[in-house]
């Protein structure tokens, strides 16, 4: 088809009647309306809140082998932030690695007994925190808290010429007591805002599942309530039904995904440090293939009901293997190639690569085709089996 | 039906008090309803009804879509509150005597993913009937509806006959002493139904008591006494021959070659003040329903020989139920007064040009022939009636006739197109109103109507005149920005009708057009398609209603994937070969068991009160055996004679005959 037959094509006559239909089903579908507003601010808020990775409160169990106003100077630090809550003295680091051990402390410090001396002296000092590695994930952010806190207790330290550092072991290795030190730099996210990565990701998977719960949903509907035959009856051929489907949820998905980004923006104050039209091309292409994916499932599907659990069946397997919820260098080496197949992923990167670090094309350009090609393989396989469907 | 016969009918009703008086029930009716009202808000839905129906009757309720039939129902079932007014079932209110009844509702309310068992175990589990019971009653009442092999199948699986045979099932298992039939038939093909009817008779023989509504009135004809219910009111209450008989008038049947001519001679001369006091067109003849017949008959003569129009056939015969129906309507003045159809288009030209030509068409659903060897062909201008039971392949060949479906062997020719019959250029000239969904429930009248003037491309000029129409031919002006979903069924269908001929089309297909669509409407609809016909388009009607089917020009039976016979409705009823006999006898219900042992189920089947029998013999000899049968048994027949084959019996007589050649596959 020419370009301009396919112009002519899409504002014919028979074209705007199929647009116009859809609207007017979708402005009678209330559930469809809703599931069109709210996710963008709910499921974004959320996530946004509920599944950052913030831990406070955690119980500290001490040894204090110094005991002078220094070290309680520490334990108080400590204990002051919002990180750590003080959980009992202990007489011995056996007794200390039982407390972590049994539960009743998360984690433990001990203070040797030279502390004070050393820090009088200026010398550098090392003080021992255990960690309950059971949740590593816990251990490590409190391994992270504890050596923020330090690191300013330190900046006074410093001021008198005095510099600590913290020895980090892990409980279930008592034995081995490393003499690593760490000196991560957080860049882009310097406050390690973790509710940024969160919803940076959290954005892909909200445009996919809804473009695939609403695609499958309106694509069954018709099949569903008999009308499918009464349509193709019509002179209106395939490919104008299929793009009188499409368009306009695209169009309403588009609203929807602007209005996330606007919730990322103000609600989160997620920085905007690349291109706003590539980030919108890539979420384009995200709704799309979310789209594709609905609209295969609901060739699948005889009934909306079942279009809905074979995407609720789907929903996991996207969301985990996207790296956008939890970082894909913590899954299984065999698991990670399959990121690559996963569009979720792609935007993903995408979003943080624009938005966090303010890269252009050429930073994402991989990205990119990724998210394209599968987008093309995706709308080709719908249109296809949907084809076949109807004839 | 000659009028002594009447005389003994009007007999049997005391015979049958007498019955119940020995029983001690004649003083307490199974249902009595008094003064019985219903309002919806503003709305009088059933408005000061009285209503008495004795034991052991069936008894129909007739009246057009909106009559208040439903709410009756509903209140009798004790499901919903009368606003005032007494409605007693043996004695007691309706709302403490549930557990003795059973209801069915027009909807499907079966569960399609539990099987036959199933469903009845759980209905059974409801009303705390013991196991032992249920498993009893329900393999009794399978075996009694020819079920018993679809015990393990999933009720959703089920064709539409057996659905409702299996609700009847359900509702009976309880053991109810009276049955509430809302529109039970609906959407089921004639062989089942009448199986449905013989069932209902042979339950109210045992004793139950039914109450059913029905669009159809030649199913009414089947209940012992009938109500006609119109605006929540009871006008009349008698049974059929009663009711046709107070219509003191006659029909003629009429046959001339030029119909369309005839009817608007005839028309001109008709009216409730004329001797002629209707005309109504079929699809072969006139009937004319008339004071005097011979006064008429002079009157029809003249006419039209005064117009040139010579006369094949005149006949006269009693009125139907439905003659005596649309009358009654007519005279309330409740006509379907539709404008005239904006037409823009004219096919005359295309008259008796072949529309659609198939070919020894074929389809093999993977290893199952669907359809084997159909050849028809559709002039312009005619109308073409496809009947066959369901499960016969008649919705498969509707769709490869329009193109929907490819033919696995034969070949096709649509409005001279032969290769690509999906091309816009032939859909374009194609109307097609397929079984029950047609339209967006969750859209507007009125943006229903647009959208199918859209994608069909009606010019803007010709839109706004023309959904005028429809919103007119429906009866639903003014209420356009209504939402599709929330009408009745009959309305429904009659916006669909409304959307599928909006463009003018040349090729009509209507499956199913007038299901649920009462008798007036349903004139309406064929008066509408003879127009259409008229002006030259072709037209394909599938219908479970054989006396609708009369309407049509000619017609194609199918039984299982084949079509078996064709013909116009006189040529096909007068290839019959066997007679009709009529039996009026004492215990009629005894009578059919009887004369089950003896000869083929099918043929024999009771009406009311009278017992229809087909048989190849030559009648006077088959009357004196039968009746010597009868009374051999202990049995008195008051009357026996030969009558006409309805196009019903014929049907029921070339499904039934092919399916003893081994042609079986009515349910797959």
């Amino acid at each position: 088809m020419t370009l301009t037959g396919l112009f002519r094509h899409l504002f014919s006559y028979r074209m705007r009647a199929l647009v116009k239909k859809e609207f007017n089903q979708i402005r009678r579908d209330r559930r469809l309306q809703i599931s069109l507003v709210l996710p963008p601010i709910l499921q974004l808020t959320l996530f946004g809140f509920a599944l950052s990775s913030n831990v406070s409160d955690l119980r500290l169990a001490v040894v204090d082998d110094n005991r002078t106003p220094e070290s309680r100077e520490l334990i108080s630090t400590l204990t002051e932030s919002k990180s750590f809550r003080l959980a009992g003295y202990y007489a011995s680091v056996d007794q200390l690695g039982d407390a972590v051990s049994r539960g009743d402390a998360d984690a433990g410090l001990v203070v040797p007994y030279d502390y004070a001396r050393d820090l009088a002296r200026q010398r550098p000092t090392t003080v021992q925190l255990l960690l309950n590695a059971t949740n590593a994930n816990t251990a490590t952010i409190s391994r992270a808290y504890a050596q923020g806190v330090l690191q300013s207790y330190n900046v006074n330290l410093r001021q008198n010429g005095i510099h600590l550092q913290v020895q980090p072991t892990v409980a279930p290795n008592l034995a081995r007591r490393g003499q690593i030190q760490l000196q991560p730099a957080f860049l882009f996210n310097p406050g390690l805002v973790d509710s940024w990565f969160i919803v940076t990701g959290v954005l892909g998977l909200l445009l996919i599942l809804n473009s695939t719960m609403v695609a499958s949903a309106s694509m069954v509907r018709e099949r569903e309530a008999g009308t499918i035959e009464q349509l193709l009856m019509s002179p209106a051929s395939t490919t104008e039904i299929i793009v009188a489907k499409i368009a306009p949820l695209f169009f309403l998905l588009s609203l929807m995904m602007l209005a996330a980004i606007a919730v990322l923006r103000l609600v989160f104050s997620v920085p905007f440090r690349g291109s706003l039209l590539l980030l919108i091309c890539a979420g384009c292409l995200c709704i799309l293939s979310g789209i594709s994916i609905g609209t295969v499932i609901a060739t699948f599907s005889r009934s909306a009901q079942q279009a809905q659990l074979t995407s609720f069946f789907l929903n996991p397997p996207l969301a985990s293997l996207s790296g956008a919820l939890n970082p894909i260098e913590a899954m299984p080496k065999w698991l990670q190639p399959l990121t690559v197949l996963n569009p979720v992923h792609h935007f993903a990167a995408i979003v943080r690569g624009t938005m966090l670090k303010g890269g252009g094309f050429a930073d994402v350009w991989p990205n990119f085709l990724g998210l394209f090609l599968f987008t093309l393989v995706l709308v080709s396989l719908s249109v296809r089996r949907f084809r076949k469907q109807l004839s | 039906m000659a009028e002594g016969h009447t005389q003994v009918i009007a007999a049997t009703p005391v015979r049958e008090v007498d019955r119940d008086a020995a029983e001690g029930l004649a003083a307490t009716p199974a249902i009595d309803a008094r003064d019985l009202t219903k309002r919806y808000g503003k709305v009088e839905a059933v408005r000061g009804i009285k209503l008495e129906v004795r034991p052991r009757e069936i008894f129909g309720l007739i009246g057009p879509d909106g009559a208040g039939k439903t709410s009756t129902f509903q209140i009798l079932a004790g499901v919903m509150e009368a606003t005032s007014g007494v409605a007693n079932i043996f004695g007691s209110p309706a709302r403490e005597m549930r557990s003795q009844t059973g209801y069915l509702t027009q909807s499907f309310s079966l569960y399609p993913d539990l099987t036959v068992a199933e469903n009845i175990r759980y209905c059974g589990d409801l009303r705390r009937i013991s196991p032992q019971q249920i498993v009893a009653r329900g393999q009794q009442y399978l075996r009694m509806f020819d079920m018993d092999r679809f015990a393990d199948r999933l009720a959703g699986k089920l064709s539409g006959g057996m659905r409702q045979k299996l609700s009847l099932i359900c509702a009976l298992v309880p053991q109810p002493r009276i049955l509430l039939l809302d529109e039970p038939t609906t959407g089921v093909d004639p062989v089942s139904r009448r199986e449905f009817w013989d069932a209902l008779a042979h339950l109210s023989a045992d004793g139950l008591t039914i109450l059913v509504a029905t669009p159809y009135l030649d199913e009414a004809e089947r209940c012992h006494r009938i109500a006609f219910m119109h605006q929540g009111q009871i006008l009349q209450i008698g049974s059929s021959t009663e009711l046709c008989a107070s219509l003191n008038a006659k029909r003629i049947e009429l046959r001339t070659p030029d119909l369309r001519k005839t009817e608007s001679i005839l028309a001109s001369h008709s009216g409730p003040d004329d001797d002629i006091l209707d005309v109504q067109r079929f699809g072969d003849r006139l009937d004319l329903l008339v004071r005097d017949p011979d006064q008429a008959q002079q009157q029809v003569t003249e006419e039209l020989t005064r117009a040139g129009v010579s006369i094949e056939e005149m006949h006269v015969d009693q009125p139907t139920l439905e003659n005596t129906f649309v009358a009654r309507l007519r005279a309330l003045g409740q006509d379907l007064h539709s404008s005239e159809f904006p037409s823009r288009h004219n096919h005359s030209s295309l008259r008796g040009q072949i529309a659609i030509d198939a070919k020894s068409l074929l389809k093999d659903f993977d290893g199952f022939t669907a359809v084997k060897n159909v050849s028809l062909q559709i002039r312009n201008g005619e109308v073409y009636g496809l009947l066959g039971a369901n499960g016969a392949g008649k919705t498969t060949t509707i769709r490869m006739l329009c193109g929907l479906l490819e033919p696995t062997g034969g070949s096709m020719e649509l409005a001279g197109a032969t290769g690509n019959l999906r091309s816009e250029a032939v859909r374009k000239r194609i109307g097609y109103m397929s079984q029950k969904f047609s339209l967006y429930d969750d859209l507007s009248i009125r943006q229903n109507l647009d959208f199918f003037a859209g994608v069909y491309g009606v010019p803007d000029a010709e839109r706004e005149e023309k959904i005028r129409w429809v919103l007119s031919f429906s009866g639903l002006e003014g209420k356009q920005d209504q939402l599709t979903g929330s009408l009745p069924g009959g309305w429904k269908q009659r916006v669909a009708f409304g959307a599928a001929i909006l463009h003018e089309p040349d090729i009509l297909f209507l499956d199913e057009p007038t299901s649920g669509v009462d008798p007036l409407a349903r004139r309406a609809f064929w008066t509408m398609i003879n127009r259409l016909a008229d002006t030259g388009a072709a037209i394909l009607v599938t219908t479970h209603y054989l006396e609708e089917a009369e309407q049509c020009n000619r017609l194609g039976m199918m039984v299982a994937g084949e079509l078996v016979a064709e013909g116009t409705p006189s040529g096909i009823k007068s290839r019959q070969t066997g007679h009709l006999l009529q039996l009026i006898v004492d215990q009629p219900q005894r009578a059919v068991d009887l004369l089950k042992h003896t000869t083929e189920g099918w043929r024999v089947s009771l009406f009311g009160e009278r017992l229809h029998l087909i048989t190849e013999d030559a009648p006077e000899i088959a009357i004196q055996q039968t009746t010597q049968q009868l009374e051999a048994a202990g049995l008195r027949v008051f009357s026996a004679r030969e009558d006409r084959f309805s196009l019903e019996d014929v049907f029921i007589s070339i499904v039934e005959k092919a399916r003893l050649e081994g042609k079986v596959s009515l349910e797959k």
